[in-house]
């Protein structure tokens, strides 16, 4: 059962990121956008941590949030942000939907890895 | 580096004074003056080379029939580069040709070369672009492609200002540069063989596909403009509320795209290059503000370098 993840509309942050997690034993899935990021939250509920990008057709990423905690009442999954915003305003609108945390890309995997662990653990 | 704007004109004129000024000419006014064979010229122009005008002689042609015959192929080539006349003792365009007159933007003569420099500041530096923000854009970029494509080096040329509308390569990504000072598009072009040569030699992508290339370009593109946003847009809830949009059009016979506007284009062009293969991508990044352009708003972002987190560092709630 899948334990992370992956929302971007780019293919090649998916790969990338999947790539690297599964690398370092993590199990992965994938979403296209937040609309199908919402699906996949509310069809597997072994899922345990949400890296989701924030700009992305259909819905965006802190859409997608708010639905998890408001239409899902999801309030356990953990989610973090992958994306190029870094804005303070929009940092807070990510933890008034309730985000875990914050990450600008471009994705540097070594740094963030035990952190990612320890949130699926 | 250099924060100054260059351009490059197209210098076709044979005269053995006029190239000397000219050339003077052109190393006091940021301009890299091109020189091209008469016989591969309409080649060249249908080339890729990025070009704010070209310098013109009444006397390029051997007689008033070629003169004309040559000018009216290049205005039907190339109609959105500014061709000045040069001419031996008139700096107007009375007395021209009627078929020929509308293909000149204006006249100078080497007498008053001042008169050239007024045209060109009207036609290729008409904007004001912040040495911050050119500057900026540099850095951002090649920061980007340099952790995007950690096996190659990346070298940037200095930026300059086009005109031209030809389209580089196979490929382009547009996104959309809105803000409170300025609104258009960046566009990113580039040849779709080179890099996908570059993706299939990397063992990350061993198989990948014009789709590959499409995203990658396409996230090169999204790290630009979150850089973009980051370091020269404090708040996006600022942005006016200024929904104005024209259409754009892409030729794609011609390689042609065109913003609405006849404003210059600030251009950037990089090149990665792989060492250990010899192969290289170009890559041509060009802005185009041509729905609002307000450099006298344009501010950069300094921030406190203690709430800094570097890019790809997770920060927690």
């Amino acid at each position: 059962m899948a334990k992370i993840l992956i929302v971007d509309d780019s293919s090649t942050v998916r790969d990338e990121v999947a790539g690297f997690l599964k690398d370092n034993g993590l199990d992965v899935a994938t979403a296209v956008d937040g609309k199908d990021g919402l699906a996949k939250v509310k069809a597997d509920p072994g899922l345990k941590l949400v890296i989701s990008d924030v700009n992305m057709p259909n819905m965006d990423g802190l859409t997608m949030v708010e639905k998890i905690r408001g239409e899902l009442k999801n309030t356990t999954i953990n989610v973090i942000m992958l994306t190029t915003e870094g804005s303070p305003s929009m940092k807070e609108r990510g933890k008034a939907a309730g985000i875990k945390g914050w990450i600008v890309k471009p994705f540097n995997g070594p740094a963030v890895l035990e952190s990612l662990k320890k949130l699926v653990a | 580096m250099t924060d100054k704007l260059v351009s490059k004109v197209l210098i076709l004129d044979d005269g053995g004074d006029a190239s000397l000024a000219i050339k003077q000419f052109c190393d006091e006014s940021n301009l890299v003056g091109l020189k091209v064979r008469k016989n591969r010229l309409m080649a060249v122009l249908k080339s890729n080379i990025d070009l704010g005008a070209i310098l013109y002689s009444e006397n390029y042609g051997h007689t008033p029939d070629e003169n004309a015959d040559i000018v009216l192929r290049i205005h039907a080539i190339r109609p959105e580069l500014p061709i000045i006349l040069r001419r031996e003792n008139d700096a107007t365009l009375d007395g021209v040709n009627e078929s020929v007159r509308r293909t000149f933007c204006a006249a100078y003569t080497l007498a008053d070369m001042s008169g050239l420099k007024k045209v060109i500041d009207e036609y290729i530096f008409s904007l004001v672009y912040p040495n911050a923000l050119v500057r900026g854009i540099s850095e951002i970029t090649d920061n980007i492609l340099t952790n995007q494509f950690k096996q190659l080096a990346v070298q940037w040329d200095t930026p300059y200002i086009v005109r031209d509308r030809v389209i580089f390569g196979e490929v382009f990504s547009l996104i959309p540069i809105e803000s409170s000072w300025c609104r258009g598009y960046m566009m990113l072009q580039t040849e779709e063989d080179a890099i996908l040569s570059i993706l299939n030699s990397h063992t990350t992508f061993p198989t990948s596909n014009f789709r590959d290339v499409n995203s990658l370009l396409g996230e090169i593109t999204n790290l630009i403009w979150g850089g973009f946003k980051n370091r020269f847009i404090a708040d996006a809830t600022a942005i006016a509320a200024n929904q104005i949009q024209v259409p754009l059009i892409v030729n794609h016979k011609h390689k042609y795209i065109s913003f609405g506007t006849e404003n210059p284009q600030l251009c950037f062009f990089y090149t990665l290059s792989d060492a250990a293969t010899g192969k290289t991508v170009k890559l041509y990044q060009r802005f185009v503000f041509n729905l609002n352009w307000s450099p006298e708003d344009f501010k950069e972002i300094v921030q406190d370098t203690n709430e800094l987190m570097a890019t790809g560092e997770l920060e927690l709630f």
